[in-house]
């Protein structure tokens, strides 16, 4: 075989590609489902919600779509639905990174394997948060503080996100915390508030107005840079102006939560792609990022190989912790 | 008084004519997503809330809280007509409105039901308006600890009391219990009691439990029986609607009390569901017709009625300073709230002065014209009881199997709620009593979280439940209703322990019809 | 015919049966104190005993003799049996057959079958508040609040 057959062959085959997916690109042909791993009002269900809007005021399908909240069991109703569906493309579920951490840590009927990843969207960060009047200003401080005495750590949900992120801190800040678990993260912020805790590491959407009103503020952030500057939260403060974590010498580099996005499992590749491309359009409108905007999250568009790759490190991260601790179901 | 001023500017936001005409819809929208179980004002609020984005915050708000009303009111019309409560909070009312509509009063029952109703959270508001920042420091208060002290009293101002066999008691008061634990625990966040059903994860959803329960169990006894509800006279009885809302003042102490009971729930976490049941028990123990309660008496009615709306409309104080949302539908309206680029919480009194004071102008307001339309479809609702026994029972059917259904798209919940309808037959057959039971499906899990957390902070130490004045006086006052009963009874039974021994037959059967 | 005390006896049986599942599951949780605070499994567990054991001695009371029960001996006679079957049968088949049906077929032929065949009304009446029921399931949940009910194994088989 020449040199010229080979580059047929291969101008043969980026036309065909360039093609192919015209040809045979999977299109919906019925109302589809958007199954929120969240009750009404969650930040799961606000991004169900929110993509539902785009999608619907850009008409970037033709079928109608309808929101449906499986919030039940922190979002085990949800994905056991997915997996009960599997072969259907037209149930899209929106989850967390529960979807892998959950059949980890409890008995559930499902894991993320079950099911098909199209997208990791958006990325919510974590802050310390400390009452407003506490004595500590930096995490230094307030290290040293919990060790000194019996601190209460709140969250939302057992051996959640939250937890597995107080464990890290443990860690990393040689002190030992009491992690008491809420329903929600809005819940704890309202304990901090009351004085019922000492401290809690909400995602920035959930303690904003808590922030603004004063009733508490965050020490630091666990991310490897400052947040963007965006608008004042408080008269002299945004939240550019919280610092790292690691500035104030609580080692944790880097963690968030991903707000993802699956279909069943057993759907052909075209669905699948169908739909990463459809997030992908969703993402480019302006409505989306003002949508992450107002809920200080970090956009974000993980999918294919990278988006694999991101669920294997955390895995990895969420098994040593729960390992240590002893959470690991049999 | 400067809220008073604040109050008369916001009056002036709310009443406007295209403002009165988005109250119009939305309480109409409501009324009918109360009416029809399964649906409700989460559905309604996420059906509108597209709509609004490019309304202004608080017009957008005003349509949103008119549904909400709306719905609240339109939530109690199942439960008198049919036995069927489609909310949680709406439960207590069926005890004596359904009996009262049988008995060939459902004019009465229901515009009672809608008075008492509206009185309750006209005195939420006022609560609201005159102490925002009193009840926002007072909700803070509450830790883990303090929820449970709430919860326990609920309990003790409900349990303990009525004619049923108490081992009966215990037994539903156990099983709801149980019921409650179905599903992901919070506090140690492992899958409980699903007795292999993978989906069981969810947890055993109010609305199939009580669908069934009540509305099922309700249609099996009605049909054995081979009962047909006394008929109604078929002239539209505006009269009666009249007279039924003339009659509520001299109710006034019961109306007093259980609005006080219903925003004291509201600001505190107990929220709309434990207030009505407690307020429905404490008059069952105070009032002087008080072992009439289950039969069809006025105070039956109006005691959860009033509560439950007045800790509904102080509800939302708690959502608006605190940003934690009392229930669903508050939750799908402070997301609502966000997007509108409104951050709920403290600063909202500060920042958004005309946002916050027409949203409380508008609850007058809003709460006037719910009463108002629901008051002129009374007789329409109660014209449904005319309708033939052989053609309603297969649609209150259609009706139950629709809303277990829709509440999560699951077929095992049809399946259930059917199962939960032989219960309940059984149940109310034999006397075993379902208040109880509801009660412990709704709140059981709560308290339970709530204790164990508090059991967490304490590191074991029950000393936690005494540890200040405000949970010692909660807990001593749930005792103390507790133990009231056995305290009254005491000196009875020291007098003449032979005749409590023998109670005849024709005694227990008599106390057993008015067992709820 | 059901006697009280048989009927007495079957609740007895069966909210016992289920108190036994409570306890036997709980202990997958673990029941008393660790480190993580009160075991997910205690709570459960005593509960599951105490319907047990409540349970017993309902069954006792039910099925002694000398029980103030006695005053009504009969608690279901044969003609209330078959009028509740009459109700519960036809609504359990209705059910039996959405997941194959779908809703909207289902209810439809659910009123058609309890108004039409004992006679209550006449064929075409019958007929017409079938259709009407399923029309305004369809128009208030799919349409109005988008809620989708099931359509039925038949339906997707036809391809909607």
């Amino acid at each position: 075989m020449g040199r010229t057959s080979t580059l047929l062959l291969s101008a043969a085959a980026t036309v065909l590609a360039g093609t192919m997916p015209a040809l045979s690109a999977w299109q919906p042909q019925k109302p589809i489902e958007f199954v929120a791993t969240a009750g009404p009002g969650g930040g799961t269900d606000n991004l169900a919600r929110a993509v539902q809007n785009i999608i619907t005021k850009h008409k970037l399908v033709e079928q109608p779509i309808v929101v449906v909240n499986k919030g039940g069991g922190s979002g085990a109703e949800g994905y056991v639905y997915g997996k009960a569906s599997a072969g259907d493309p037209y149930k899209v579920i929106f989850g967390t990174s529960n979807a892998w951490q959950q059949p980890l840590v409890s008995k559930v009927a499902f894991n993320y394997t079950d099911l098909t990843a199209i997208a990791a969207m958006a990325q919510d960060e974590f802050l310390l948060w400390v009452k407003q009047d506490a004595p500590y200003k930096t995490a230094g401080d307030y290290l040293k503080a919990a060790a000194a005495g019996e601190f209460k750590m709140g969250g939302a949900q057992s051996k959640d996100t939250d937890e597995v992120l107080t464990r890290m801190i443990e860690k990393s800040g040689h002190i030992k915390l009491t992690y008491i678990p809420f329903k929600s993260g809005a819940e704890t912020a309202v304990q901090l508030a009351g004085g019922h805790l000492d401290s809690h590491v909400n995602n920035p959407s959930e303690s904003l107005g808590q922030w603004r009103g004063g009733t508490q503020r965050p020490l630091c952030v666990f991310s490897p840079k400052r947040l963007p500057q965006g608008a004042k939260v408080t008269a002299t403060e945004g939240w550019g102006d919280v610092p790292t974590c690691v500035e104030q010498g609580l080692d944790i580099k880097q963690y968030e939560q991903p707000r993802t996005v699956w279909l069943p499992g057993k759907v052909t590749p075209d669905q699948a792609a169908f739909y990463v491309d459809l997030m992908k359009k969703v993402q480019a409108t302006p409505e989306w990022k003002d949508y992450i905007e107002k809920s200080s999250q970090i956009d974000t568009f993980l999918t294919g190989d990278e988006f694999d790759k991101f669920i294997k490190e955390d895995l990895e991260r969420v098994k040593q912790v729960a390992g240590e601790q002893g959470w690991l179901v049999k | 008084m400067d809220n008073l001023g604040e109050l008369l500017h916001g009056f002036s936001i709310a009443i406007t004519l295209p403002h009165l005409a988005l109250m119009v819809i939305g309480v109409l929208l409501g009324i009918l997503v109360g009416v029809l179980p399964g649906l409700g004002a989460p559905n309604g609020v996420s059906l509108l809330l597209p709509l609004t984005f490019g309304m202004q915050p608080v017009s957008a708000i005003i349509l949103l809280s008119s549904m909400y009303w709306g719905a609240l009111f339109g939530g109690s019309v199942t439960s008198i007509l049919f036995n069927i409560p489609g909310e949680p909070s709406s439960v207590a009312t069926t005890f004596d409105g359904y009996p009262m509509a049988r008995d060939g009063r459902p004019t009465t029952a229901l515009a009672t039901a809608f008075g008492s109703a509206a009185f309750g959270a006209l005195i939420g508001v006022i609560l609201i308006t005159f102490l925002a920042s009193w009840v926002a420091q007072v909700a803070l208060a509450f830790g883990p600890a303090e929820y449970f002290a709430v919860y326990f009293l609920a309990f003790a101002s409900f349990v303990g009391m009525g004619g049923a066999a108490p081992i009966k008691t215990v037994v539903a008061l156990a099983i709801g219990f149980a019921i409650a634990a179905i599903g992901i625990d919070t506090v140690s966040g492992s899958v409980r009691l699903t007795m292999g059903v993978d989906e069981l994860v969810k947890g055993v959803n109010f609305v199939v439990a009580v669908m069934g329960l009540f509305g099922i169990g309700e249609l099996l006894v009605a049909v054995e029986e081979e009962f047909h509800a006394r008929a109604v006279s078929s002239k539209i009885e505006w009269r009666e609607v009249f007279r039924a809302i003339g009659r509520l003042p001299r109710h006034s102490v019961a109306l007093l009390r259980s609005a006080a009971i219903g925003c004291w729930m509201g600001i505190t976490p107990g929220g709309p569901t434990a207030a009505s049941f407690m307020s429905y028990g404490i008059a069952r123990r105070f009032s002087r017709r008080g072992r009439y309660f289950g039969t069809g008496e006025v105070e039956g009615i109006i005691s959860p009625e009033t509560a439950d709306h007045a800790a509904g409309t102080s509800a939302l104080l708690p959502m608006l300073s605190l940003g934690i949302p009392g229930s669903a539908t508050a939750a799908v309206m402070m997301g609502g709230l966000m997007i509108w680029g409104l951050n709920p919480g403290p600063m909202l009194f500060v920042d958004q002065k005309d946002f916050v004071w027409g949203l409380i102008a508008s609850m007058y307001v809003g709460n006037i014209v719910a009463v108002v339309l629901v008051l002129l479809t009374v007789p329409v609702f109660a014209a449904l009881m005319r309708i033939p026994f052989v053609i309603i029972a297969p649609l209150i059917v259609i009706i139950c199997v629709v809303g277990a259904y829709s509440v999560s798209n699951s077929y095992l919940d049809v399946v259930m709620m059917l199962g939960f309808g032989i219960v309940g037959y059984l149940f109310k057959k034999l006397f075993y009593p379902l208040a109880p039971l509801v009660l412990a499906i709704v709140i059981g899990d709560k308290a339970e979280d709530a204790f164990r957390q508090s059991m967490l902070m304490s590191k074991g130490s029950l000393g936690i439940f005494f540890a200040n004045k405000l949970v010692t006086c909660l807990i001593v006052a749930g005792i103390a209703l507790l133990l009231l009963p056995l305290v009254l009874q005491l000196p009875r039974l020291w007098r003449k322990p032979a005749s409590a021994a023998t109670e005849t037959t024709a005694q227990e059967a008599a106390r057993e019809k008015v067992i709820i | 015919m059901i006697s009280r005390r048989a009927l007495e006896l079957a609740t007895a049986i069966l909210t016992g049966s289920f108190g036994v599942v409570v306890v036997v599951s709980s202990l997958d949780n673990g029941i008393g104190w660790s480190s993580a605070g009160v075991d997910a499994g205690t709570f459960p567990f005593l509960t599951g005993i105490i319907i047990v054991l409540g349970s017993l001695y309902n069954l006792v009371r039910g099925v002694m003799p000398a029980a103030t029960l006695a005053s009504v001996p009969i608690a279901i006679t044969s003609i209330e049996l078959r009028r509740l079957a009459g109700l519960f049968v036809p609504a359990a088949i209705f059910v039996a057959a959405i997941p194959l049906a779908g809703m909207y077929v289902a209810s439809a032929l659910y009123i058609f079958a309890v108004l039409a065949i004992p006679r209550q009304q006449s064929v075409p009446r019958a007929l017409t508040m079938a259709a009407a029921t399923a029309l305004a399931l369809y128009v208030v949940f799919e349409r109005m609040f988008q809620v989708s009910l099931p359509h039925g194994a038949l339906a997707a088989a036809f391809g909607f």
